[in-house]
């Protein structure tokens, strides 16, 4: 059953990011399953109204005020008109959110719940508990997080910060990674397989030599929690260690001036190479002229570059930092505490492996391949969406939670959320001594606010957009279950459309 | 929504398996920071009430479900993204989930002696702004000639400043004995900025000129000011001069740099502008310009140099603190019971003996109302917090 399904965030393209590029590769991997996705983001400077991107994805720039780093200003009733004439001209069903920081995303959940859809919110970031901002943040996410129908998690450090942050039963929260196009992160060898055989590039050689020359290779944009300092500090003493070891930095911020100050103090220029700010698409060619990726981030949720660095077939020297240690497996990359000498340490051990023949890099593309890829992602938050709407039955989708007692107030007894108003303040209420009260008063507000669109602004006189022509959605299941056949198995992801299917054939 | 409150302060609970009661800590919790790993006893799930009930209710649906799908669960969970677990998204394991999370790890119980020592810091500055106040209602009501007040305090000024340069010299010669540097050298690191190698005077009469002279130019830039400071807010009404310097001192009070720490950087500044400011908002009620002159020199030495004596006193000597602590205490009540009443000696003693008694009573009362509260601490520690990094070269 294919849904209508609205991404809501303030992050979108042309602004570049991790955010963006999930949302954008989530909703291609939709659409090809057969469900019809659009996204809904504020207007950038040049970009308004409604735009096609490939796969006749729609996407609608909402016309806002941004106030601070491309996030809308939050009113948390300002949006509600236009956003539900969109969600009744693409007859949306499920809404689904991105990013804590977007206001616009928080605002659509809530909205969402008041006009009676499902709602999914995708964390991507984490946070802290002690500063005065993160606990501010924390209230807001816990007002919007209290009513809404699943939570996805990018890693499961997310999802133990995020069931902390809004208190939310864990079995509502589900981790599913981000992934990466690996055809776009392969190793050199690859490409040279096709044109060229022998080129000088540093390519991933069978050994390295004890004299060859290591690249090792950092992208991150140069702020403070990118561990830049960590960066600064390691980074001569390393080059003093191992002779023949060179470093290729891109990306900029903030902390550029200390780096390019220390190469000075330091006479570094000839063995560290600053290629400054390197999109999105070049980071593939910036990464093949190395051999080990060094990672000295110092908080992560996912840490999406180190799985590109893997894939491009980097050693992966990385710091052991939120969700970084679950995401590559141990062969892949070496730990680091977040401390000078460690990383110092840790780099040496890296260095001292690829110069014995011991690390396989040449294998990792086709490893990180059958990992991660947005087709199985897509799959996984498929099943979420099949489980808040009930489509799997409640037993099915919230394994392990027992006989369901403890946990009515924050489910129906469908598995799915109760839209009864005053089920839904009593969810609201329960904030807190103040915010509760507080929370209470919007919904309430927001639900007048509804019941007065319905009555000036009536669904009657509200067009229906038309769908995007596609090719049929028989079609591409099989082209599907092909890809999967070839591919890693995914027996679990199967079975439940499987047993879908077998329902829908027998209904 | 209680239950799912109820679930954060479960999924707290097993950071803490050591603690009868999780939400509430005592003081010696801190010494029992991150408990051993052990087997959990209680579901982080709050799956089943009972201990036992909840191992045994798993143990159950796995048998049933074992039934079903063939053994498939006997696969053990682990916390990575990389492969693919035969579990459901959603799932969550009990024994991982949370498992790094530490409640309070750098609680430090605070002592009842030791934070009443501490609150003596600010005893100290709010009876200096007392004084302060008190000073200008007797100036204005002209019941103390204003230039006795300012030669008494810049006396007491040039007292301390004499004290502190004895201080420094010890400071240098001891970081010189300890260092054992070769001659010629500066004895440390610093140098500071003024100090002319070329001259005959040693540095140190250097830094006393210097000091001569800044100090000199104040009380020049002082003296010429203070025409102007006088007719600056005389149009503004009484009733507003005394709210905004009453807010003014409240701000120095509430943003003055309690810290310890020695060196005499000047404390906060948004708290000595605020202080200065309603020195120059009070200087207009006054009749004649020494009057002015007088109550904003007064007040530069109380807000800008008196804190750093202070904090320098309170660095090297803890009786010097103490006594000056009383001295402060007692001439601030005596002021205060003086201003009110109008009274001579009597009232001065009366409010002496009230104004102590009440001073250390609050004292005491808010040092254990501060010790009550640290129950109510919770800090929430995880692998989510952004590292911090340990350098140990700076480069800048």
């Amino acid at each position: 059953m294919p849904y209508n399904i609205a991404m809501i965030s303030d992050n979108f393209f042309p602004q570049p990011g991790g955010v963006e590029s999930h949302m954008y590769q989530l909703s291609s991997k939709l659409i090809d399953r057969g469900h019809k996705v659009i996204i809904i983001t504020h207007a950038y400077s040049g970009r308004t109204g409604v735009r096609y991107l490939t796969n006749g994805l729609k996407v609608y720039h909402v016309p806002f005020f941004v106030i601070y780093r491309e996030t809308t200003f939050p009113t948390v009733f300002s949006f509600f008109p236009i956003f539900r004439n969109i969600v009744i001209r693409e007859q949306i069903e499920i809404v689904h959110g991105h990013a804590s920081l977007s206001s616009l995303c928080h605002e659509a959940i809530l909205h969402a719940r008041t006009m009676g859809l499902r709602t999914v919110f995708t964390d991507h970031s984490l946070f802290g508990f002690a500063d005065a901002a993160s606990i501010l943040t924390n209230k807001l996410l816990k007002f919007t997080l209290s009513d809404v129908d699943h939570v996805i998690c990018v890693s499961h450090t997310c999802k133990e910060n995020t069931v902390l942050r809004a208190s939310l039963d864990p079995l509502m929260v589900s981790v599913i990674p981000n992934a990466v196009v690996a055809e776009n992160f392969r190793p050199l060898s690859h490409t040279s397989s096709h044109s060229s055989h022998h080129r000088d590039a540093p390519g991933p050689p069978p050994r390295l030599g004890p004299h060859d020359t290591i690249t090792i290779v950092v992208i991150s944009r140069l702020f403070y929690n990118k561990g830049t300092d960590l960066l600064i500090a390691a980074l001569p003493r390393i080059l003093a260690c191992n002779p023949n070891v060179r470093f290729i930095i891109a990306g900029t911020g903030p902390k550029a001036i200390d780096l390019e100050q220390m190469i000075e103090r330091n006479v570094l220029q000839d063995r560290v190479t600053l290629l400054g700010p390197v999109r999105h698409e070049e980071v593939r060619d910036v990464m093949v002229r190395g051999h080990i990726y060094l990672h000295p981030s110092l908080t992560e949720a996912f840490g999406t570059v180190i799985v590109e660095a893997a894939s491009c077939g980097l050693y992966v020297v990385c710091t052991r930092v939120g969700g970084i240690p679950e995401v590559l497996p141990r062969h892949m990359t070496e730990f680091a505490k977040p401390e000078e000498d460690d990383i110092v340490a840790a780099t040496g051990r890296a260095i001292a492996a690829l110069r014995a023949g011991k690390v396989r890099t040449e294998l990792f593309h086709n490893q990180v391949k059958q990992m991660y890829s947005w087709t199985d992602v897509a799959q996984r938050t498929e099943r979420v969406y099949d489980g808040i709407s009930g489509v799997l039955s409640h037993d099915e989708f919230y394994q392990g939670a027992g006989a369901g007692g403890g946990w009515s107030a924050t489910r129906g007894r469908a598995g799915v959320q109760s839209f009864a108003l005053i089920e839904r303040l009593k969810r609201y209420y329960g904030c807190g001594i103040w915010a509760g009260k507080l929370f209470c008063l919007c919904v309430i507000v927001d639900y007048l606010l509804f019941v007065c669109l319905e009555i000036f602004a009536p669904r009657s006189r509200i067009d229906l957009a038309r769908n995007w022509p596609k090719k049929d959605f028989k079609d591409a299941k099989d082209k599907e279950v092909d890809g999967t056949k070839e591919g890693p198995v995914i027996g679990r992801k199967r079975s439940a459309r499987h047993r879908r299917e077998k329902r829908e054939d027998s209904s | 929504m209680s239950s799912t409150l109820s679930t954060l302060t479960a999924a707290q609970n097993l950071a803490s398996a050591s603690i009868p009661d999780p939400d509430r800590l005592a003081p010696e919790d801190a010494y029992y920071k991150s408990p051993p790993r052990r087997p959990r006893q209680r579901s982080p799930l709050g799956l089943a009430p009972g201990d036992g009930i909840a191992l045994s209710a798993r143990k159950r649906r796995e048998k049933e479900r074992g039934r079903s799908t063939n053994g498939r669960r006997k696969a053990n969970y682990k916390k990575l993204l990389w492969f693919k677990q035969p579990f459901p998204d959603n799932y969550t394991d009990e024994e991982t989930f949370l498992d790094h999370l530490q409640r309070n790890p750098r609680l430090q119980p605070y002592e009842f002696w030791s934070l009443m020592a501490d609150s003596t810091v600010i005893v100290q500055h709010i009876a200096s702004v007392a004084i302060f106040c008190c000073c200008f209602v007797a100036i204005a009501q002209d019941r103390v000639p204003p230039v006795s007040v300012v030669s008494w305090a810049s006396l007491c000024t040039v007292l301390g400043w004499a004290l502190w340069d004895y201080w420094m010299g010890q400071e240098e010669a001891e970081a010189a004995k300890a260092t054992s540097s070769p001659p010629g050298f500066p004895p440390s690191g610093y140098n500071p900025p003024y100090v002319d190698s070329t001259s005959s005077l040693s540095p140190r009469n250097q830094q006393r000129l210097a000091t001569a002279k800044s100090g000199l130019l104040i009380y020049a830039a002082v003296l010429g000011l203070s025409p102007i400071l006088k007719s600056l807010t005389r149009s503004t009404t009484p009733d507003s001069i005394w709210a905004i310097s009453t807010w003014l001192l409240c701000m120095n009070v509430a943003f003055f740099d309690y810290g310890g720490g020695t060196g005499a950087h000047l404390p906060a500044s948004i708290s000595t502008n605020s202080a200065l400011m309603a020195s120059t908002v009070l200087a207009s009620r006054l009749p004649s310009t020494t009057h002015v002159f007088s109550l904003t020199l007064f007040s530069i030495e109380v807000f800008g140099l008196f804190p750093i004596f202070r904090r320098q006193l309170r660095s090297i000597s803890w009786h010097g603190h103490l006594a000056l602590t009383i001295v402060l205490v007692i001439s601030a009540c005596g002021g205060v019971f003086v201003t009110l009443t109008g009274g001579g000696r009597a009232a001065c003693i009366a409010g002496v003996i009230l104004g102590g008694i009440l001073t250390f009573f609050a004292m005491g009362i808010c040092s254990w109302w501060l010790i009550g509260l640290q129950k109510y601490k919770n800090e929430i520690h995880g692998p989510w917090d952004p590292a911090r990094p340990v350098i140990r070269r700076r480069w800048d």
